[in-house]
């Protein structure tokens, strides 16, 4: 996996760079801004770019802009935002803009390796990986209103799992992180898309996709 | 006369007035010669006609007067200024009769202190009123002084707020960041120590649970969308993720100052949460209006109406929008509620 890492901060960026390389990551390069990421992709023609929502010169969303930018100049680039905040919006921005997996995580998600690396290997692949707290922020914002019907209708197993999902995870990692058969996991999917009215679909990404469409629709 | 001198019609009416006193006095002057002519054709003897240039002088002289007093602007002493002048024009007259009569005793020495006595009077009573006005322009220059301050003082507030946020994000909180970082990979090095890796992966999560109060912290002082993007992408991120359908429309001329831009946004964060949680089935329209003088965030809603504007969250807001001598108005009827909140962006 070839990654190049946008981080202004360099405690920060260093960090991640030793911390990835430990585990064998392959980070071909850096940068510190917007421009320098669009330079150093179309240069190095990585598999994904980790990129930090605040960048110089106004540090709101220039990060967030760049990557955007990124996806549409080079499509299928995955991209991995890093922010020190959730903001839904800027999820939203980021699945609506072109193909190739995202992931939206928080900083300190970094420190918890494993879970870090599964998430760059799966937006590295295509997939996405969601923070939870996006997550979480999206599910409060369709229940127990006029919309959130459905959602209230779901056990609190199958809450979880949508949970998870959203998150990105695959059915396998669900199982894992539950406790359960792969194929409980089966079950309770297919029961919250029915729940749900979604259309149903073998393939885990799309139906995270689905996920997350009704999660956005609002009520 | 209040129109301005090169308004077109203005010059006529002047003139009208002038006109006619200029008649007038022409027409005195000239009875006089003739009367005085009279007076030396049939023998000039006593000076008679004295008292007739007398009699047309007084109506000439209050003439005079009149169109003075007509054109003077209105003004405190207006009223006083057209006293003494009348006063000063009977004393003339008593003067004149005393002179003419012969200069016998002085009898026009009553009058004369009548007059002067109602002058006086009137004096007193103009600059007895005028008394408090002096004390009234130091309180009104005081109060904008302390509104002028205040402001000030809670544009620093905002702007040192958002410093503050600034510092957390790109201090405190990428430390504990990087500090989370370092134990992850320590962690990963303690796979042989299991009861190490524990304590190393509890101290990070500790750290995590640090960063969350930070970030929440930095939260309540503005989100990030509106520092990073303005009021109307703050707006328009709440109605996207509102549980009921609301719709934006915002005309901003330029962005307000921060402070301003924040109590905008808590209004309309307010109003919206109230209209889901009271009013589940209602729509919602927020209206954003600012020049470089107001900003204006109207919320309505279709909602059954029945809002309390005693209630916690909308005495808050009227508090934060109070601080910025802004109002805030509730309506609410059977045909839905209105929050109205007018915010001032100070000089």
């Amino acid at each position: 996996m070839r990654v190049v890492i946008v981080e202004d901060n360099a405690l920060l960026r260093e960090g991640i760079v030793a911390l990835l390389r430990e585990r064998g990551v392959d980070v071909v390069a850096q940068a510190e801004d917007g421009p320098g990421l669009l330079r150093i992709v179309a240069g190095h023609k990585p598999d994904l770019a980790i990129v930090d929502v605040r960048l110089a010169p106004t540090f709101t969303d220039e990060g967030l802009r760049a990557a955007i930018e990124a996806r549409r100049r080079h499509p299928g680039l995955a991209v991995l935002i890093l922010s020190q905040y959730v903001e839904p919006v800027y999820t939203a921005e980021l699945l609506a803009e072109g193909d190739g997996g995202v992931g939206y995580l928080l900083k300190e998600r970094v420190g918890d390796v494993r879970a870090f690396i599964d998430a760059l290997e799966r937006v590295a692949g295509g997939g996405t990986a969601l923070d939870r707290e996006v997550v979480a922020q999206l599910v409060d914002t369709r229940r127990g209103g006029a919309g959130g019907g459905a959602l209230d209708s779901l056990t609190p197993r199958e809450r979880e799992v949508l949970e998870l999902m959203a998150e990105g995870r695959t059915n396998a990692a669900i199982a894992r992180k539950m406790v359960v058969r792969p194929g409980a996991v089966e079950k309770h999917i297919s029961s919250i898309f029915s729940k749900l009215d979604l259309p149903a679909s073998d393939d885990d990404h799309r139906r995270v996709l689905a996920v997350l469409t009704y999660l956005q629709a609002g009520g | 006369m209040g129109a301005a001198p090169d308004t077109p019609t203005a010059v006529p009416q002047r003139d009208a007035g002038a006109m006619a006193l200029s008649v007038h006095a022409a027409l005195a002057v000239l009875v006089c010669v003739l009367v005085t002519v009279v007076w030396g054709l049939t023998g000039a003897g006593e000076f008679w006609p004295i008292w007739v240039w007398f009699a047309l002088a007084i109506p000439v002289a209050a003439h005079a007067l009149a169109l003075d007093a007509a054109r003077r602007p209105p003004g405190p002493y207006k009223a006083l200024t057209i006293h003494a002048q009348a006063t000063g024009l009977v004393a003339a007259i008593l003067l004149a009769i005393w002179v003419l009569s012969g200069l016998g005793a002085f009898w026009p020495a009553w009058p004369l202190f009548g007059l002067a006595a109602a002058l006086g009077a009137h004096w007193i009573v103009a600059h007895r009123e005028r008394l408090p006005q002096a004390r009234e322009r130091e309180l009104v220059e005081r109060v904008d002084e302390l509104t002028r301050t205040r402001r000030g003082a809670l544009d620093v507030q905002a702007a040192e707020l958002r410093r503050i946020e600034r510092d957390l994000h790109d201090g405190a909180q990428a430390r504990l960041v990087a500090l989370s970082m370092l134990m992850g990979r320590a962690e990963e090095r303690l796979e042989d120590r299991p009861e190490v890796a524990d304590l190393v992966r509890r101290a990070r999560e500790e750290a995590s649970a640090a960063i969350g109060e930070l970030r929440d912290l930095a939260r309540g002082i503005a989100p990030p969308v509106l520092a990073d993007r303005g009021l109307q992408a703050a707006i328009e991120a709440l109605a996207g993720r509102s549980l009921i359908p609301v719709t934006v429309e915002a005309r901003l001329e330029r962005r307000p100052p921060p402070v301003v831009e924040t109590a905008a946004y808590f209004v309309a964060a307010e109003a919206i949460t109230n209209v889901a949680k009271h009013a589940p089935g209602a729509r919602a329209r927020v209206q954003v209006e600012g020049d470089g003088g107001q900003v204006v965030v109207v919320v309505t809603d279709d909602g059954p109406g029945g809002a309390d504007g005693g209630g916690s969250g909308l005495t808050g807001l009227r508090h934060r929008v109070e601080a910025l001598d802004g109002t805030l108005a509730i309506d609410s009827g059977p045909g839905g509620t209105t929050v109205k909140a007018v915010l001032p962006c100070g000089s």
